[in-house]
Parts: structure tokens; C-alpha cells; sequence
């Protein structure tokens, strides 16, 4: 019985989503415009330095920081979009038959796939990229 | 009107009750977390805020065990002056809230809540005209992208947090902002991984066919349970909740990246990280929990099958999956009071040199055993294990690092000098437990 409808293959299956998109949105517009509305206002000098455990400010926080992030953030686009990758693949290698030419053509070329970055892993491994002391 | 499927309309509906229910859940949430860590630090709690709203004619709803609580915060939220500090980014600032509650309040749409129904109700005689005489799935949205759209999802988080950081122009937030961006994107590959060893036992991303696979095969957790653990790790660190909460350590960062946010711009931040915890808890209970399922108990076995699809069916099967996902977020909420937060180095380490490559060889194993054309629990258990074990042989060989070892500090009580003679019985018997060695000092190395 349940298998008697089908997947919604067209686009109408996300119709849904978007409204809940749409009004996730404006709820967090909505409380953010309400709150402003309705509090209170009252400006000053010294209330609005940005809090620094109350010491008056030192300069900005428009500065340079370490540079450990960005090589997180590069290293995370390299085994990202690996992951990404893969999801098509896990769902369909599965359902081949096992032990089948197709389905060893498949596992090597994910093999092969994931040893590049390995690679990858190992020499940010060497050049000491998750080393965070 | 073609597009207006009897499938469509349910899952708006289903849509519309479920984020209340979130709503309301996570208001409750952040009053059972206080009643936890009061009853944890043997407090008591709020328990005195009923809804009374301080007039005589309703003077009998005083009290209530402080149920009134949340209700109180979100008006005080809402009341307070929503202040902007004068050198932020203006724009950036007022946005960054939204950026961070938006994803978190739509990522649930693709759970199965109820399973199926056939759209009848036992109670009312006349025509729904709701179905077509086949049933509609329980859930806020049909799509057959399925289980792949909440991580696609969850990943948008990072935005808000980063942005909010960086538009404070405050030194606390900026750090708190980018350290919980580097966690957020590091512990995200653990979780894709975590994932991807289930899907490939699973082998669909379909979350109705992946329950069923659960009922007849067991359940996720029973077949990988390290690919559970990995993933449980992954979602707290993701929600940056304790032990991984180091955006908002206290003591180094003040409030992390919402220091400089107050009244509901600070509630929505609020808002997202609890609405995060329950919809991840959802996605855990879904891959590995066996979903609605209750197994083992005659009478709610069948009525939470997926082939149940009457409206009691459907439920009961909403009100099991949300009593799995309060377990698993009241289990989050335990771990956040009695496990003391560790180190940011300690959290990076774990991920990038522990939990991925733990989790890489995971799902090469997996994907071995399916090649092999073994997929039983056993043999998932068995490369689980393999795995655990290989894990537990080999982390004691790499060499670690020599860095941030903890210094004695000679002359105090616990490295003595060498000459030096040191108290080592105390008349109270509490501070016995923390007793120095006794000796002389330890080699410098």
C-alpha cells in the first residue's frame, strides 16, 4: 500500500521547504524589528564602547589574526567537496551486485579517489597543519 | 492548481505545527537545562515564575514549578532595549542574528515524523477530499534529495555565527566568531563521514526506506555504533555546545561572538543553538535510533510500523519520535553540566587528528564489506569494532605533541623542591583527595 505512491520527482515536493524558508526568515526579521520597536533607547558615550571587560576600548578588532584559520578553512574545502563527492556514489554502490566488475570499477575508483586525499591529509599532516599548540 | 497535491498540503500543515512544536520545545529546553544544572550543582532552579502575571484574578496560577519561566524570558527578550553598540557594523550586525536562526528553524522539514496516513479521520463522517485514496507521508516535505538537504542545511549555521563575530568589532566576539567557525567547519567532515559509513548501509538517502531498513534489519546503532559515537561527537560540536562550547568560554571569551548582542538578537542566537540540538537530535534519532519504530513492545510495535496508517498511527509515531529526541537532547544536556569543557587545541586536535581519520577509515571498511556483498549487522558491527580496536592500538604509538604539557611550578605543593618537605596529611579529610606526591621535584624536560 505504501509503495503505491510514487517519489515526487517533480519540483512541487519543494514548495513546502520554501514557505518554511520564507517564514523562518521573517521570524527572525519580525523579533529583531518588534524588540527594536518596543525597548527602550537611550544612546551614550561610554555605552556604546564595545565591551572590553571595562577597560575603554583599545583599538579595533579590525585586525590581523593567526593565520591557522585560513589553512583550516583550506583544508576543510579540500575534504569537503571530497565528501560531497561521495554522496552520489554511496547511495548507487549499494545497490550494484556485489563482487561484479561494476561494482570493483566503482570501489577503486572511490578508493583512488579518497588516497588523493590522503595525500593531501598527510602532507598538511607533515607541514605541521593540525598541530594546534 | 496542479501543483497542489494532497502531499504538498500536508506538509505545510506538518510544517506549521512542527516549528511551533520546536519553539515551544526550546523555550522548555533552556528551562529543563537550568533545572539540570541546578539539580547537577544541588540548586534548585527557577521554580517559582507561574502565569499569574502578577494580578489578583489569577492569583491560583502562581507558581506552577516555574513553568512560567520561558514565557517570562521571551517577554523580558522582547521588552529589553535591543542596543547597538556605536562602532559595529550596522547592517552586518542586525542581520547576522536572522543568518544564524533561519537555517536552524528549517532544517527539520525532511524527518518523518508520522510515517504515512491515509487521510481519514476516525472522528469526523464527512468528505476530506485531503487524499486521493493513497496515503500522504507525515512530513514537512517530499523531496528525494531526503536526509543529504539538512546537512546541506546545518552547514549554513557557520555564516551567522562568523558574521555576528566579525560585525561586533569587538575582540572577545571576532575570536569567539572565528574560533567557532574553525570548529563548525572542522567537526562538519566528521559528520558528513559519520554519515556517509550509514548510507552506505542504508544505500538510499530516502528517510522512510531508510526507517524501514532499520525495523527489519536493526537498528543503526546496533550495526555501527562507532559510526553513532562519531556522529554524536560531530553534532554537539557542531551546535557548539559543551564540552565544545569554546566560542563562549566564559572565562576566555566573555560571551564569545554574542558579547556584544542583548535583548532578542541575542535570544535568536539563543534560539538557533537549542532549534540546532533538536533538529540534529532528530537527524541522529532518524539514522541510527530506528526513527518513529519502537520495537520489542507488542502493541506500539504495530501501530509505529511504517504499514500503520491509521491517524493514531500517526500519532503515536510523532509523539515516539519526539520522546527519542528528548532523550538524546536531555543525554546533550547531562554531558553539558558534569563534563568540564576542553581545550581549544584539544578540540581541533581531536578533529583533525582523531575523529577524520578514524572516520576515513570507517567508511573505507564499510564500503569494503559492501563490495563483499556482507552488509549483515554483524559484519558492520564486526568492521565497527575493528575499527574501535585499531583506533586503540594505534593512538598511544603516534608521538605526541611535547607542546602545552602542564609546567610544574617549583616550590608549590605539588612540585616541591627538592630539599623542600611538604605537608602531606591535612587535618581535612577533603583535601586528601588532591595530595601532592611525595618527593622532590619532578625532572624538568
Amino acid at each position: 500500500m505504501i509503495e503505491s505512491f510514487t517519489l515526487a520527482s517533480d519540483l512541487s515536493g519543494y514548495l513546502p521547504i520554501s514557505l518554511i524558508v520564507l517564514m523562518a526568515i521573517a521570524f527572525g526579521i519580525g523579533n529583531v524589528v518588534i524588540s527594536q520597536m518596543l525597548g527602550p533607547r537611550r544612546a551614550g558615550a561610554v555605552k556604546g564602547q564595545s565591551y572590553e571587560s571595562g577597560m575603554n576600548a583599545v583599538g579595533t578588532a579590525r585586525k590581523r589574526f593567526n593565520v591557522r584559520f585560513y589553512l583550516i578553512a583550506m583544508v576543510f574545502l579540500v575534504f569537503d567537496i571530497e565528501i560531497i563527492f561521495l554522496y552520489p556514489w554511496a547511495t548507487t554502490f549499494p545497490n550494484l551486485a556485489p563482487q561484479s566488475d561494476e561494482s570493483l570499477l566503482w570501489l577503486l575508483r572511490i578508493l583512488f579517489f579518497l588516497f588523493t586525499t590522503v595525500v593531501a591529509y598527510v602532507y598538511g599532516f607533515r607541514k605541521g597543519v593540525f598541530k594546534f599548540d | 492548481m496542479d501543483w497542489l497535491t494532497p502531499q504538498v498540503v500536508t506538509s505545510v500543515i506538518v510544517n506549521l505545527v512542527v516549528v511551533h512544536i520546536i519553539l515551544v520545545m526550546v523555550a522548555y529546553l533552556v528551562q529543563a537545562e537550568r533545572k539540570f544544572s541546578a539539580y547537577i550543582q544541588d540548586r534548585i532552579g527557577p521554580n517559582r515564575t507561574g502565569f499569574d502575571f502578577g494580578l489578583p484574578a489569577l492569583k491560583f496560577l502562581k507558581g506552577c514549578l516555574g513553568f512560567g519561566q520561558p514565557l517570562a524570558d521571551g517577554i523580558k527578550f522582547m521588552l529589553k532595549e535591543d542596543f547597538t553598540p556605536s562602532r559595529v557594523d550596522k547592517v552586518l550586525f542586525s542581520l547576522a542574528p536572522v543568518i544564524v536562526v533561519s537555517p536552524a528553524l528549517i532544517g527539520f522539514v525532511v524527518i518523518p515524523w508520522g510515517g504515512s496516513w491515509d487521510g481519514v479521520l476516525p472522528w469526523f463522517s464527512g468528505d476530506l477530499s485531503l487524499t486521493g485514496g493513497t496515503a500522504v507521508r507525515i512530513t514537512g516535505a517530499d523531496v528525494n534529495i531526503g536526509i543529504v538537504y539538512i546537512l546541506a542545511v546545518a552547514a549554513l549555521g557557520v555564516y551567522g555565527v562568523t558574521l555576528g563575530g566579525w560585525a561586533s568589532n569587538n575582540k572577545y566576539s571576532f575570536l569567539g566568531g572565528l574560533r567557532a567557525s574553525a570548529q563548525m567547519i572542522s567537526y562538519e567532515i566528521p559528520l558528513g563521514l559519520a554519515l556517509l559509513a550509514a548510507l552506505l548501509a542504508y544505500g538510499t538517502v530516502l528517510p522512510e526506506s531508510i526507517i524501514r531498513l532499520q525495523i527489519s534489519e536493526g537498528w543503526g546503532v546496533v550495526a555501527q555504533p562507532l559510526a553513532a559515537l562519531i556522529f554524536f561527537i560531530a553534532i554537539m560540536a557542531e551546535g557548539n555546545r559543551a564540552p565544545f562550547d569554546n566560542a563562549e568560554a566564559e572565562q576566555e571569551l566573555v560571551g564569545g561572538y554574542h558579547t556584544e548582542y542583548s535583548s532578542m538578537r541575542f535570544a535568536l542566537y539563543f534560539l538557533a543553538e537549542y532549534a540546532h540540538i533538536v533538529t540534529s537530535s532528530a537527524f541522529l534519532v532518524l539514522l541510527f535510533f530506528g526513527g518513529y519504530h519502537v520495537p520489542f513492545i507488542p502493541g506500539l510495535k504495530d501501530l509505529t510500523s511504517p504499514d500503520a496508517v491509521s491517524v493514531w498511527a500517526v500519532l503515536a509515531k510523532f509523539g515516539v519520535y519526539f520522546g527519542k529526541v528528548l532523550l538524546s537532547v536531555t543525554l546533550m544536556i547531562v554531558i553539558r553540566w558534569t563534563i568540564p569543557r576542553l581545550r581549544y587545541d584539544q578540540v581541533m586536535s581531536m578533529a583533525w587528528q582523531f575523529v577524520i581519520p578514524v572516520a576515513l577509515v570507517l567508511v573505507v571498511g564499510v564500503s569494503l564489506v559492501i563490495y563483499a556483498g556482507q552488509a549483515t549487522t554483524w559484519n558492520l558491527l564486526m568492521v565497527n569494532g575493528l575499527v574501535m580496536a585499531m583506533t586503540l592500538i594505534a593512538a598511544p604509538l603516534i608521538p605526541k605533541s611535547t607542546m602545552n604539557r602542564k609546567l610544574p611550578l617549583y616550590g608549590s605543593r605539588f612540585s616541591p623542591m627538592p630539599d623542600e618537605r611538604v605537608r602531606t596529611q591535612s587535618s581535612e579529610s577533603l583535601a586528601l583527595e588532591d595530595r601532592p606526591v611525595e618527593g622532590s621535584a619532578p625532572v624538568a624536560r
